[in-house]
């Protein structure tokens, strides 16, 4: 972006974020909410819009919904209805979606999250409860329709235009996506469609505080995607602002994100958007919330992704980032916690959940960075054992230490210095470079060392014990 | 003589033996077929079906089972409520081929309590009409003047039990379509409290005022029909759960102590002779010891416009399905997705849809929404609250079901002139409240009148209970079109 006054600009973004429920049935039939099965299978005569057939409000759907609310801090409606979206499209069973619009059960709220290191906070503006469409399946002759998907429970999820940067877009969906998984509402997962985002964004001159003209980015379906597209629709605005100063020159409508060109392309103009006739849906009565229905949920919340990280910094003493890191992975934080417990450092710990990419037990992966931190083995060799370990997961460290020996580290001087003098007399052009004052000599000599001993030395003694003799040679 | 038998009869001729339910279906089989031609009462005779479950039925009674509380009863189902496994055509070319994937919850509690269910009732299209004409089909005619209408969009049902093709029959109600028909053809109707019944398996015409009731030969029919399908129901959010009450018993003897309204400001229009009949009925319920008083309902003139834009905005979503995609018609020219939607709904829906589709999506437009359906909405609460009103005052409201008595087919061509066919009956619906048409004898060409009910939310019971009193005060003959009152072996 260095091309352009990149500088001077700041993108004004906000998100729509649609989560799918992980409920049992459906938003409005007892039809089975399932992914991946066979087309048409997770169906009822409410799914395909059978005349005859009526919703059915699910309860499950209502209280996720609502514990997402709480957990954003947001304002539950006490009395909400749901409304008739009307469009015609081929996936949509009754042509027309049930949504809310007016009074929408979640008001307000905010997500915490961490943008570059730092804390920043973004405001939702809403977030209400509707069904999903189906999906078509092109072929060549053909098109089918997929309704399994259709009445799936959605939660959209409207944040501010609060968001300045792609940056902050992604940590903020990262945040959202961490949280309806940390509250089991969902499982977040946007391959499959689970967590989709539409992206609004205008920039405008920094410092100014006018909106203007904005364009909306449909189903950006992977954080890499919303990064890039957001990366480059601000500078498609840039560059079409910077060539026609004080023209309103971009056109508001529905874009998508092309991944072969990586552009962003214009699908609609917002002139041409549909009249969606709104109106209260009949055949649901309102949705009356209880203040003890509201309070007993707010008691159920578990512990949240921010308590989480707060909790993280301050008992284990992760930093920030890696704190952040941690609560964005529910299974690997999960892991983390188990472990925690048997293990005597945390941070060492932490670490240690990406050397490789299987784990073993929490409990034997704390023994391993115990032993460790107390010098019993060496960092190559609980690598060694760690690999052992996902061989045989049945093997505890000490069992493998036992069994191997030679895992265990030199603690004998003597043999040290036996294997400092091997070293040297193999080595002695690089003893004379150390001699004339070249630094490198001495991390080479190290290295000799350790690979003769098979890293079984701990690095301090052996760096003092080379010490030492080098200093005596002089 | 087993047409001249009410429901009620006849069930118990069944249970005694008088009857088989083969004999009762046969009988009545064999009437439909020979009054079908005249009347057009059916838009489809369920033989089989009938015959099937009067053989089990014949079996069950053999075998000492217990029986249902409709036992042997021959009942019409009109066609915009499902029978799983038969075709469901709303009196549409749309759904003529449409076959049922379930039971509304009606048909089912009907079969349950082990009526036989004859065949299916014509209606006008997706019962937007009050005469039948609308049906994509062919009209049904009035069993009393066949030149003239049953009424609609129940007309069928309604033309079946004057007729007495079967002795129960269902009708629907969103604006009157029970209740207008019923009173055309001299036959009983009653619309429920909105909630009452539940609306599974029906396919809406606008959600917020249909309502399933009830048409039959006598009041104490009706109640014993009501304790079957007045009854709430886990696939419909709409329907209200009360305790199970009995229709039937502990009827009144008098209405002493009651107070009857009667809006005499909003019906000073009524023509002679309607107006006529009405004031007698209200000379009848004064000698039942009411009080009669007058209440002041004069925002039911603004009813009409009020309903047709509500009416309209439901029904252009709920019809919105009927796209030529999952099922029903489906144009042969069609060649893209676009000529999918418009040509098989082009051919599949007939004039009076067309347009209550067009007018319904114009009152829910962007700039238009607030001058029109939010403004009905206000006015539909304004109904409300008068009636709310008068009910503190009174115990029933008192009107006549209809503007006038049949009319000839094809005599009425102002579409507007036809929607006031409902302009007494569509405030019980904007209201939500019980309602029912009892007979009230006839006009000079013996053209019947109807006397109309109307209760308090909930207050079902009291108005059934009500009306079975005037029933069986007023004294008027024949009883049964004198063309049908006969054997037809």
């Amino acid at each position: 972006m260095k091309d352009l006054p990149y500088d001077f600009w700041e993108p004004v973004i906000g998100l729509e974020i649609h989560i799918q429920l992980n409920t049992k049935t459906k938003l409005f039939s007892s039809a089975p909410n399932h992914f991946g099965d066979e087309p048409n299978t997770n169906i009822s005569n409410t799914c395909t819009g059978q005349p005859g057939t009526l919703p059915l409000l699910n309860e499950e759907a209502v209280k996720k919904a609502v514990l997402f609310g709480l957990a954003i801090k947001g304002k539950i409606a006490k009395r909400s209805y749901f409304e008739r979206k009307s469009y015609f499209y081929p996936d949509m069973p009754r042509n027309f979606q049930i949504t809310q619009k007016d009074t929408p059960l979640i008001n307000g709220g905010k997500i915490t999250t961490i943008v570059n290191g730092k804390k920043k906070k973004f405001q939702i503006n809403h977030a209400h409860l509707e069904d999903d469409a189906g999906m078509l399946k092109h072929f060549t002759t053909f098109t089918g329709i997929d309704f399994n998907r259709a009445g799936v429970p959605l939660i959209e999820i409207v944040s501010k235009p609060d968001l300045h940067s792609p940056e902050d877009a992604v940590s903020y969906t990262m945040a959202i996506r961490t949280l309806v998984r940390w509250l089991n509402i969902s499982d977040g997962n946007m391959e499959n469609g689970s967590l989709r985002v539409d992206a609004n964004v205008s920039v405008r001159p920094k410092g100014s505080k006018i909106l203007r003209g904005k364009t909306e980015i449909k189903n950006l379906n992977s954080f890499n995607f919303l990064k890039m597209a957001l990366q480059a629709e601000i500078r498609r605005q840039i560059a079409l602002y910077s060539e026609n100063m004080d023209k309103e020159i971009v056109i508001s409508g529905s874009y998508r994100w092309d991944v072969a060109s990586k552009k962003t392309i214009l699908m609609r103009e917002k002139e041409s958007v549909e009249d969606y006739r709104y109106f209260p849906e009949p055949d649901i009565m309102p949705l009356i919330l209880s203040k003890d229905f509201i309070d007993t949920t707010k008691k159920n919340l578990p512990e949240l992704p921010g308590e989480r990280l707060s909790r993280y910094v301050k008992q284990y003493h992760l930093s920030l980032t890696q704190a952040f890191t941690l609560v964005n992975e529910k299974e690997l934080a999960t892991y983390f916690e188990q472990a925690v417990f048997y293990c005597s450092n945390p941070k060492s710990l932490y670490n240690w959940l990406f050397i490789s990419k299987n784990l073993p037990s929490p409990q034997n992966m704390a023994t391993l960075v115990n032993l460790l931190e107390d010098e019993k083995i060496t960092s190559t060799t609980a690598k060694q054992i760690l690999n052992e370990m996902l061989s045989f997961p049945e093997k505890t460290p000490d069992l493998i230490l036992k069994e191997n020996p030679q895992y265990l580290p030199i603690n004998d001087n003597k043999i040290i210095e036996k294997i400092i003098e091997q070293t040297m007399q193999e080595n002695l052009h690089i003893v004379e470079d150390y001699k004339k004052g070249i630094k490198k000599a001495f991390d080479c000599l190290m290295g000799q060392a350790m690979k003769l001993s098979q890293n079984r030395i701990p690095g301090q003694i052996l760096r003092n014990l080379m010490l030492k003799k080098l200093k005596s040679m002089v | 003589m087993m047409y001249r038998l009410k429901a009620h009869e006849l069930t118990s001729c069944f249970l005694k033996g008088t009857y088989s339910a083969i004999e009762i279906t046969q009988y009545f089989l064999k009437r439909i077929k020979k009054i079908q031609p005249q009347v057009k009462a059916f838009l489809s005779i369920l033989e089989e079906r009938a015959l099937t479950k009067a053989a089990l039925l014949d079996k069950k009674r053999a075998e000492k089972k217990p029986l249902g509380k409709l036992a042997g009863v021959p009942i019409a189902i009109k066609d915009n409520m499902h029978i799983a496994g038969e075709i469901t055509t709303c009196g549409s070319k749309m759904l003529s081929n449409y076959k049922a994937p379930f039971s509304s919850c009606v048909v089912k509690f009907l079969e349950e309590e082990d009526s036989i269910i004859l065949g299916k009732t014509n209606i006008d299209e997706f019962a937007m009409g009050s005469s039948t004409e609308k049906s994509a089909f062919f009209p049904s005619f009035n069993p009393w003047d066949l030149k003239c209408s049953p009424g609609g969009s129940s007309g069928g049902s309604a033309a079946a039990i004057a007729a007495k093709l079967a002795l129960l029959s269902t009708g629907t109600d969103t604006g009157g379509s029970t209740r207008q028909p019923a009173a055309l053809c001299g036959v009983a109707g009653f619309k429920p409290t909105y909630g009452r019944v539940s609306r599974h398996g029906l396919v809406s015409l606008a959600s917020s005022l249909d309502q399933i009731g009830p048409i039959a030969g006598c009041v104490k029919d009706i109640g014993l029909m009501m304790e079957v399908i007045g009854r709430p129901s886990k696939y419909d959010a709409t329907t209200i759960h009360l305790p199970l009450e009995s229709f039937t018993t502990n009827m009144f003897t008098s209405l002493k102590g009651k107070t009857l309204g009667v809006p005499w400001k909003f019906l000073e229009n009524l023509k002679n002779a309607t107006s006529k009949n009405f004031e007698e009925g209200v000379k009848i319920l004064k000698d039942l010891q009411a009080k009669i008083i007058d209440v002041d309902l004069n925002i039911l003139k603004y009813s009409v416009a009020v309903y047709y834009i509500l009416l309209t905005a439901e029904a252009s979503t709920n019809f919105a399905r009927f796209d030529g995609i999952r099922y029903g018609l489906r144009s042969k020219n069609a060649n893209t997705i676009d000529d999918v939607y418009d040509l098989s709904r082009k051919e599949g829906f007939g004039s009076e849809v067309k347009k209550r589709i067009l007018l319904g999506s114009y009152v829910l437009s962007s700039g238009y929404k607030d001058a029109y359906y939010k403004k009905a909405q206000k006015v539909r609460q304004l109904i409300i609250n008068a009636h709310e009103k008068a009910f503190q005052k009174c115990d029933f409201i008192i009107m006549s079901t209809a503007p006038a008595s049949c009319f000839e087919i094809g005599a009425i061509q102002d579409p507007i002139e036809m929607y006031y066919q409902d302009l007494f009956t569509m405030g019980a619906n904007l209201a939500g409240l019980p309602a029912i048409s009892i007979p009230s004898g006839f006009d000079d060409k013996l053209r019947p009148f109807g006397l109309q009910i109307i209760g308090p939310r909930l207050h079902d019971v009291n108005v059934i209970k009500a009306g079975h009193l005037f029933e069986t005060a007023i004294k008027f003959s024949p009883e049964i079109p004198p063309l049908f009152d006969k054997e037809f072996l």
